[in-house]
């Protein structure tokens, strides 16, 4: 992996990060998330996984940050309050004393163990993963597909519930009661 | 032979059968609301009882010595048996067995006209609590060990505690049945430490002494607490005057006859664990003591049934004091007679009480030509009482004296000479008050009761009449010898209770010494009167008891109770504080958890 | 080139998502803050997998994208039902657990 390019990347992921968190407009954040996110599959390209940064940009990229952009505007009734994504000056201190600490400790961390060498490096064919996913953990892959259908479900009934509380008692009348 | 069966089925005929009588007279509940057809059930179960009874005993007679034990296990743990419930049939219980069936035979036959006038199922509950104390009673009589012998034991203090309330709508005679019961069961303490000392001296509940005297002493000590209660012995005595508040036959047969006998059955049945020298001194004296404090008692006691309750006291004290000084025949052999007379005078009692609605003496009077069968019996039982020679209680109260003399405790035998002198005095005085006093609107009205009250009377007047002579054959089951021979003893005894009788004659039936010359005395009546033990217990209950259990509560209250509060009061105030960490705001979790993960992370590191 | 910096870089990018998760008052801000955090581990998974030549690192982002994305959606449906119950998203408003 080249260092420089690295360099470049890091740069740009951390700085992108940074607006995600410190943005004003809600849709700015949004958009700068797409930025990282987009980068990030480019440093999984740098890490030779491919498929990987494939995944990210189609998932992340596309997915996630298309249902955040449209959880902003379902979200969005007062527009001047939703838009903007205020962070509490009272809160900005020790949120950000409380992340150097964290940082400060990773960071030692990662410094007190001892040599960690780049690896070979290869790159790993999708094919491969995905007999992985069939074999060894199939049941991970199982539970996974499980766990996606029930936030679905989840998701719509949630999202749905009071509607369907409405249109119920105004369709159906209760125990002969008449119908409003 | 008639007497067919095997001894062990009539045993069991007559353990079971009242059991089964009681069981059906308590469930099947139109039976007992007609009343009736429970009593005759009633009935018929204690006259097969009786009949079961006769057969053991004659069978016994054949051959005086033998002994029948039946035992199956009971509370079988973990291989061994530690107990054995079953019968057991000898020289003791046969005799005693016959005593108990006969005279609740007859009470119950009397109690058929007695309560006669109670509501259908009032009546039906009567006679079934009599069907259960008969199944007690012969459980306690036929006991092969000391186990049994206590279940049947508690069995008859439930009957008791039930009969004495039968009238539970009054409150005399609620808080009578309730005062028996506590009584009882502050005695049975005694009991319960004694088994289980004999356990575990013994390893079982046989009565066979312990080898360790100490042991031996305790033992016997308890027991003998349950005997007082049980059998009335002074300061446990109170009970038995206030359980006259229960109908008359209930006296005759628990309260005279069979139930306070039980404590007296058991110095005898389990003889060897009251062998310690120092219970039996305490039993002699004991009940030398009680023979004379409530013969004193019963002399002036103006409720007829008072009277002859504080002259069971007595005669139960002459039983404890004999077996006492180790005359194991004199007690057994007064306690039979005892309970034939005794049980006499409470049925005569209960006819003259039928007769004139009243148990005060001064209600009664000319009844003489009124109820010559009735007055007539309890003559004989007065006399068998006052021990005039040729009726039952001469021979028996003469066995007594004679062996206080042999062992030369010549307190004990001046205490119930006095006693038998006070006996004759107090009898005389009832019946020339009842029968020969002087006439009344009530004693006018009274007339005799029906057959079925004075059948039983009849039976029970011949057989305190006569009982005397069976002492040699008692004494043959029982393994001793029994030779009657008046000696000087018997010869004072005897000159006493004439003397006594006379003395009641001239007092209350001649009226030549009048009343009023035994002023003297009147100190020792208002004591008497005054119930000074139970004004004692109350004092000490009140004051004693109450103040100790009023300190242990305040320490409960608020010692106890101030350390529990003081641990909720701290926890509600430790939760009030710690729940404000619950914000409700997001952030200050992920704050929390933050530092979680720096705290564990930095240990990681540092370690 | 040794794997620490990938390593720190991780770290730095989860501790702005912290940053982010703590200083935001709007649901939406602090779900894209976790979105980053996520991020942070899906670049550590595949750069240990990148230092075993091993696919397993790799597997296992997959499934953190998965459950974010399922995770996305889960919180996605609650900002919305917030925001109709309480005409308003700001988080620190949302205190009814508060002891």
């Amino acid at each position: 992996m080249d260092p420089i390019a690295f360099g470049i990347v890091a740069a740009c992921l951390l700085l992108a990060a940074l607006f995600v968190v410190t943005s004003k407009n809600l849709v700015h954040a949004v958009l700068w998330l797409a930025l990282t996110l987009a980068t990030t599959a480019v440093l999984f390209v740098l890490l030779q996984a491919p498929f990987l940064a494939g995944i990210q940009i189609l998932l992340y990229t596309g997915g996630v940050i298309t249902l955040m952009l449209f959880g902003v505007m379902l979200t969005r009734r007062h527009e001047r309050v939703f838009i903007e994504n205020e962070t509490a000056p009272r809160r900005r201190v020790p949120a950000l004393l409380a992340a150097s600490v964290l940082f400060g400790v990773i960071a030692s961390a990662t410094y007190r163990t001892p040599g960690l060498p780049a690896g070979p490096g290869r790159t790993v064919p999708a094919d491969e993963i995905g007999r992985s996913f069939l074999g060894e953990h199939l049941l991970a892959f199982e539970v996974l597909s499980v766990l996606l259908l029930i936030a679905m479900i989840g998701a719509i009934v949630l999202a749905r519930k009071a509607d369907f509380g409405k249109e119920q008692s105004r369709v159906i009348p209760v125990r002969g009661e008449k119908a409003t | 032979m008639i007497f067919g069966l095997p001894p062990l089925t009539w045993a069991l005929i007559a353990l079971f059968a009242p059991a089964a009588a009681a069981l059906v007279i308590g469930v099947v509940a139109p039976l007992r609301k007609q009343g009736k057809p429970a009593a005759y059930l009633a009935v018929g179960v204690a006259a097969l009882s009786l009949f079961a009874a006769i057969a053991l005993l004659v069978r016994q007679l054949g051959a005086p010595g033998q002994v029948l034990v039946a035992t199956t296990r009971w509370l079988p743990s973990s291989g061994q048996t530690l107990a054995e419930i079953g019968v057991r049939l000898d020289g003791i219980s046969v005799p005693m067995l016959l005593v108990v069936t006969l005279v609740a035979a007859c009470v119950q036959v009397f109690s058929l006209g007695y309560m006669a006038d109670e509501p259908p199922p009032a009546f039906g509950r009567y006679f079934g609590y009599h069907s259960l104390f008969i199944f007690s009673m012969n459980t306690l009589v036929l006991a092969p060990n000391v186990l049994q012998l206590f279940a049947g034991w508690e069995l008859v203090g439930l009957t008791s505690y039930l009969l004495i309330g039968f009238y539970w709508q009054k409150p005399s005679a609620a808080r009578a049945a309730v005062k028996a019961f506590w009584t009882t069961k502050l005695a049975d303490m005694g009991f319960v430490a004694g088994v289980v000392l004999l356990f575990v001296a013994t390893g079982g509940f046989g009565w066979t002494a312990p080898s360790d005297p100490k042991l031996h002493m305790w033992i016997g000590l308890g027991l003998f607490l349950a005997v007082m209660g049980k059998s009335a012995q002074f300061p446990l005595h109170v009970w038995l005057p206030d359980a006259m508040e229960g109908p008359t036959p209930v006296s005759a047969l628990l309260h005279a006859a069979t139930m306070v006998a039980a404590g007296v059955y058991l110095i005898v049945r389990a003889n060897p664990l009251f062998q310690a020298v120092e219970v039996r001194e305490l039993m002699t004296w004991l009940g030398a003591f009680t023979a004379l404090f409530a013969a004193t008692i019963a002399v002036v006691q103006t409720d007829i049934k008072k009277v002859l309750a504080y002259s069971t006291c007595s005669q139960l004290g002459y039983m404890v004091s004999a077996l006492g000084a180790g005359s194991l025949m004199g007690g057994y052999f007064h306690l039979t007679t005892h309970a034939a007379f005794k049980a006499l005078l409470f049925l005569g009692a209960g006819s003259v009480i039928h007769a004139v609605h009243s148990n005060e003496l001064g209600d009664m009077g000319y009844l003489w030509p009124k109820m010559k069968v009735t007055a007539l019996t309890f003559i004989v039982g007065a006399l068998a009482l006052a021990g005039v020679p040729g009726l039952a209680g001469f021979f028996s109260k003469d066995l007594i004296l004679e062996a206080l003399y042999e062992k030369q405790l010549w307190g004990p035998l001046g205490m119930l000479m006095a006693a038998a002198f006070l006996t004759a005095f107090y009898m005389g005085r009832v019946v020339f008050l009842a029968f020969f006093g002087k006439r009344t609107k009530k004693t006018e009205r009274a007339h005799e009761s029906g057959p079925t009250m004075v059948a039983p009377l009849i039976l029970l007047a011949a057989v305190a009449a006569s009982a005397g002579y069976f002492g040699k054959s008692l004494a043959k089951m029982y393994g001793t010898a029994y030779h009657f021979h008046l000696g000087a003893v018997g010869g004072v005894a005897t000159a006493l209770g004439l003397g006594g009788l006379l003395l009641a004659y001239l007092v209350y039936g001649k009226g030549s010494v009048p009343e009023s010359s035994f002023a003297f005395l009147a100190p020792v009546g208002r004591l008497a009167r005054s119930g000074a033990v139970d004004k004692l217990y109350l004092f000490g209950f009140q004051k004693v008891a109450l103040g100790l259990a009023g300190a242990i509560g305040w320490f409960d209250r608020y010692v106890v109770d101030g350390l529990i509060n003081l641990l909720g009061w701290a926890t509600i105030m430790g939760g009030r504080r710690v729940r404000k960490l619950q914000t409700g705001n997001v952030s200050d979790y992920v704050y929390a958890v933050i530092a979680g993960a720096v705290v564990l992370a930095t240990w990681g590191i540092l370690r | 080139m040794s794997l620490q910096p990938l390593l720190l870089l991780s770290a730095a990018l989860f501790c702005v998502g912290i940053y982010g998760v703590v200083s935001r008052r709007n649901a939406v801000g602090i779900l894209l803050s976790v979105e980053l955090m996520m991020n942070a581990v899906n670049i550590n998974l595949v750069g240990f997998a990148h230092y075993h030549a091993s696919h397993v690192g790799q597997v296992f982002a997959v499934f953190s994208i998965a459950l974010t994305v399922a995770e996305v959606v889960v919180g996605l449906a609650l900002v919305i039902l917030l925001s109709r119950a309480r005409k308003d998203i700001a988080v620190d408003s949302a205190e009814a657990l508060r002891g």
